[in-house]
This record gives C-alpha cells, structure tokens and sequence, in this order.
C-alpha cells in the first residue's frame, strides 16, 4: 500500500532523460488509462442498477411492485402496520444476533488456536480442512442435511429445545458462518507477534488476564469483522432457513420467497430499503471503529471483506 | 520440551468447542445424508428406509431430467464464472493499480454493498429491471429500439445475468486482494527491464494474480452449483437447477434416499472440482517455475 506513496518524492526535481521517457510513457498510456475507468464506472452502475431500482420502486403508491402508480410513503406505512412483516423482520435480526454472537465465539476460540499452532500440527489441518469443507458445501446440502437431524434430534432423542424455530435457525445458520469467522481471525492473528503474549506471561500475568488484556485487544477487528459477516450470512439466509424453520417463526427472506409464488407488493422493497441503509450504518461505525484503532482504509475494507 | 508439548495440547484445547459443533451439526448430519442415500422409499407415506442398502438411487437418480438439469446448472456456473473472471479481472486491476490509493477504501466498500443487501432482494431488483411492462421496457420501446416490450425475463439469459451479477462481488474482492497486495513495484521493475506492456501483463501481473484468480473462481462457481434461489427468481419455468431437484425430493416428493443420492452427487461433483483446479494450479505453477529458473554459472576464471 505504502510503495505508491513512496516511489515519487526524489525523482521529482531530476527531470533526467529517463524521467522524460517516464512522462512521455504515461502520456502513451492514458487512452488504456481512460478506457478503464470508463469501464469501472460502468461495472459500478451495474452493481448498483438493482439496488437503486429497489430503493426507488419502494415509493411506489400500486398494489404491485413492479408497475409503477405513483410517488408515496404508502409502502412504508402499510409495512409498519403488518404484523406478519414485522414478525418475520424481528426473527431474522433476532436470528442473526445469536448466529452472530455464537458463530463469533466458536469462531473466535477456533481462529486463536488455529493462529498458535504449531507448524504442521495434525489435529490444526483436519480442522482446517473440515472448516473448508463447510465453506465448499453448496447451502442446500446444509439445508437436507441438518433438517432430518434436527428433526431426530428433538423427537427420538428428547432434546426438546431443537423444535423451537429459533434455536434451529441460530443453530443452522451458525454452521455456515464459523468457517468465516475462524478464517478472519486466524488471518488476523497470524500477522501478529507472539512475543507480546509471551511478554505478559513473564511479567506474571495469569492466563486469563492475558487472555482479555493482550491476545483479545489484538484479535477485536477480526472479531468484529467476523461477527459483523455472520450477522449478514444470516440475515441473507434464504435455502437452509426455510428448510428448518418452524411455522410461526419464519425469517424475512423465506417470507419475500414465499411471497414471490404468490404477488411482490412494494412494502418488500420499502422494508428491504430501511434494512439496506441500517446495514450500512452498521458497516460505517465499524468502520469508524476500526478507524480509531488505527487501521488503513484499504485494511478496513480489506478486514470487513474478509479477505 | 515439555512445557512445548503441553503448551501445544492446550492451544488444541482451544479449538475443543469449534471441533465439537462441527462435528455434531455438521459431520453428523452430513454422514446421515450418505448414509440415506443407500436406502429406499418403502412406500408413499414414509419418507426412507435403510434396511436393505444398495447404489440403486445412484443409478435412479442418473435418469435424463436429472442429468439435463445437472448439465444446464453446470453451464450456467461454468459460463457465470467465466463472465465474472473477464468483467472481474480488468476492474480489480483498475482499482488496484489505477485509481488513486486514497479512494481504495471507499470504492471496495461500495464494491460491498450489493454484497450486503439481501440476495433475493437484489434479484427482484432485476425482475423490475427486465419485466416487459417495466420502465426499461418503455424507455427502449419509446425510443424506438425495440418494436415490442423486452422478452428477457424468464429466459436463460435473464438466469445467466442475475447469476454474474449476484456473484461478481465474491470474484472482483479476492482478485482486488491479490492484485493490491502485488504492488506496483515489481511491475515497474519489469518495464524497467525492458519489458512491454503486454510482456508484464501475461509474466508478472497475471501470475501474481493467480491466488485470487483461483480462489475467485471457486468462490463464484462452488456457491453458483447449489444456487437455484436467483434460477427461480429470473428463470421461472426455465430455471431448473440440481439444488431445486434436490430440495424437491425433501420437500413435495418425500423421496429421501433419492435426494440424498443427488445431494451427494453434488457434493462430490464440487469436491473433484476444487481438487482439479487445485492439481491444474500446482501443476501449472511446477511449469512455469521450471522454465522460469535461472541457473547462476559458476564464474570463469
């Protein structure tokens, strides 16, 4: 990132021959240059073509989403006052918040040990492999699988707690999302020095002062990145919540599947727009966040994609 | 010595709880799903038995629909990864080279956040988009480009459009990755050395770019292979794909050990696929760094 800042200053006041051929070279390049953008800016209208349709539709006064009547706030009021919207907005947030928070536990614990072991430790690439094995299941084999256990699970071994609708979204929708995390946070904490660890444990700090005072502080932006991305996977679950819901808790996203088969009124997209824009505050402060931690902004990005 | 060993086993610890819900909601589960796919349906109201075990699903389950279905969806992912690789690898490339460091940040952010709005919400975008009594529609027809209102919906292309673009986000962040971690140096040192433009597209950028041409194109076509959510959506009737054949034979059909044994053929499908392509980059890789080795002679004296 810093090579493009450094490579100026000193070839600045020379203006050698090669520093000429330099110019003339870039001048060469420019229509490439151009043409790219153009091309940038094209892929960045059609990224945001659909969402932007969406966002505008969702003022749409008519009975149906996509055809156009009129400009009010209609969709918004209407899906304020339907129970069932709410209801299957209020299971998906509350959903994604215990995938988040257990996903990121899991994920966490598993990240750490993944960071610290040693090289070629037999039990640390098994896990790896197994956790890419859940990253490479496509969702509807997560979705077939797990539907039938929790299913004997709950009746034939009497674990009850399984039939409820939303321990068995947290449940599902956390296998999904523990691979992401561990990954964030080993990526993290691979970057980081064990010395500090070590350091703290000399200077007689008990395991669980280390714990919370070294390796948690170094770990918190993949943490965040990681339970910010389970909160999304979750909240984006569409194939394996509605194989597992249970009546009576149904997730938005089955509710606007199941309202596809039958007609897409526009309070789908007025309720999709106010999740859009809270998502995207969300995005923000933890980008703030990791600003005041004293990250770069192409790290932030970086982290938040978790790449 | 000892202080390492037990210093190790506690780190294994760690990963104690992480090992246990795998195992218990994710091996296991997937275990039964092999394990049905030998049984049968023994009759229309119960879903599968496994008291005699056979292949037999395996075969049944390779009759022409199916087989039609998995080579529809295979060209849909093959041909949406490769779309997304030709749009996904010069626009990386703009963002990691051309545009100025300090507006980085932002553009891989805006970058995310079609990847963080709802899946099918996006995709209805496009239903807006393509319907014929749409506004695109009525742009196109008042301008007199088109005589009729647009017939994309619900085709193969429509499917096709809406699969780069749901997935195009998960291809453009790892070759950003890649590419932004390559850094301009090298490829200044290979102009430096006389090298063309093109010369140090194909010998440095492309080869550097490898990791996140490997891992995008798996992050696009893996999750592309089970999708049938964006299929159903912009496809319609035409949108058969293997997950919906899959989620049939659980849901309406009742037939477990059949949906078990396509399920499983999906999975393996995909793992061959991730092993081919990672033998395919090994191999590659072993080439060109034997051809590309320099062999420091011994000075004459």
């Amino acid at each position: 990132m810093s090579t493009t800042v450094l490579s100026d200053p000193a070839e600045e006041e020379t203006a050698t021959p090669a520093r000429v051929a330099s110019i003339r070279h870039k001048k060469r390049r420019d229509p490439v240059s151009a043409a790219m953008t153009v091309f940038g800016i094209l892929v960045f209208c059609f990224l945001f073509l659909p969402i932007l349709v969406i966002f505008i539709y969702s003022f749409n006064t008519g009975r149906l989403l996509a055809a156009w009547e009129g400009f009010g706030f209609n969709a918004y009021i209407n899906a304020a006052g339907n129970q069932v919207i709410r209801g299957s907005v209020l299971t998906s947030l509350q959903a994604a918040f215990g995938t988040a928070i257990l996903s990121t536990i899991l994920g966490t614990l598993g990240g750490l040990a993944l960071a610290r072991a040693k090289h070629k430790a037999k039990w640390a690439t098994i896990l790896t492999g197994l956790l890419a094995l859940t990253l490479v299941t496509p969702e509807i084999v997560d979705a077939i699988s797990i539907l039938p256990w929790f299913v004997s699970l709950g009746t034939d071994f009497g674990i009850t707690p399984i039939n409820n609708g939303m321990v068995r979204l947290v449940v599902a929708h956390t296998v999904m999302s523990i691979a992401v995390v561990t990954f964030i946070v080993r990526a993290r904490m691979q970057g980081t020095d064990m010395a500090l660890e070590e350091a703290a444990a000399d200077l007689y700090a008990s395991p669980w002062n280390r714990f919370f005072q070294i390796t948690l502080p170094i770990a918190a932006p993949g943490i965040l990145a990681g339970a910010l991305m389970s909160f999304t996977l979750s909240l984006d679950n569409t194939i394996v919540s509605s194989f597992v819901q249970v009546p009576g808790n149904t997730p938005w996203p089955v509710y606007i599947f199941s309202a596809l088969k039958v007609s897409l009124r526009p309070e789908i997209a007025a309720v999709s727009a106010i999740m859009l824009l809270l998502t995207l505050v969300a995005l923000a402060v933890v980008a703030l966040v990791l600003r005041r931690m004293g990250e770069s902004s192409t790290d932030i990005a970086k982290t938040i994609a978790g790449a | 010595m000892r202080k390492f060993s037990r210093r190790g086993a506690s780190v294994a610890a760690l990963s104690f709880p992480t090992w246990a819900y795998l195992v218990f909601f994710f091996i296991i589960p997937v275990g039964l799903v092999l394990w049905y796919s030998f049984g049968y349906k023994p009759d229309l109201f119960t879903a599968h038995s496994n008291s005699t075990l056979s292949f037999d699903r395996y075969v049944e389950a390779m009759d022409p629909t199916f087989l039609s279905t998995f080579i529809n969806t295979l060209q849909i992912a093959g041909l949406g990864t490769l779309i997304c690789l030709l749009v996904g690898i010069p626009f990386a490339y703009w963002m990691a080279v051309k545009v100025p460091s300090k507006w980085r940040g932002l553009l891989v952010a805006l970058v995310l956040v079609p990847f963080w709005t709802n899946f099918l919400v996006r995709t209805l975008g496009w239903q807006i988009v393509l319907a014929p009594e749409g506004f695109v529609s009525d742009a196109l027809q008042n301008l007199g480009i088109l005589n009729g209102p647009i017939e994309i919906l619900y085709t193969r292309a429509a499917v096709q459009l809406g699969v780069v673009y749901n997935y195009l986000p998960l291809m453009i962040l790892p070759l950003f990755v890649s590419l932004d971690r390559a850094g301009v140096s090298l490829r200044e040192a290979s102009r430096d050395l006389g090298a063309n433009r093109w010369r140090t597209m194909f010998e440095v950028t492309l080869p550097l770019a490898a990791p996140g041409i490997i891992s995008g194109a798996l992050l696009v076509f893996i999750p592309l292979m089970g999708d049938y959510i964006t299929a159903s959506v912009l496809g319609g009737a035409q949108g058969n794909m293997v997950g919906q054949l899959v989620a049939n034979q659980f849901n309406s059909a009742q037939n477990w050990a059949l949906g078990s044994a396509m399920a499983v053929m999906l999975m393996v499908f995909i793992l061959l696929t991730v092993v081919i392509v990672g033998a395919i980059y090994l191999i590659i890789r072993a080439i060109l760094r034997f051809n590309r080795r320099v062999l420091i002679e011994e000075p004459a004296s």
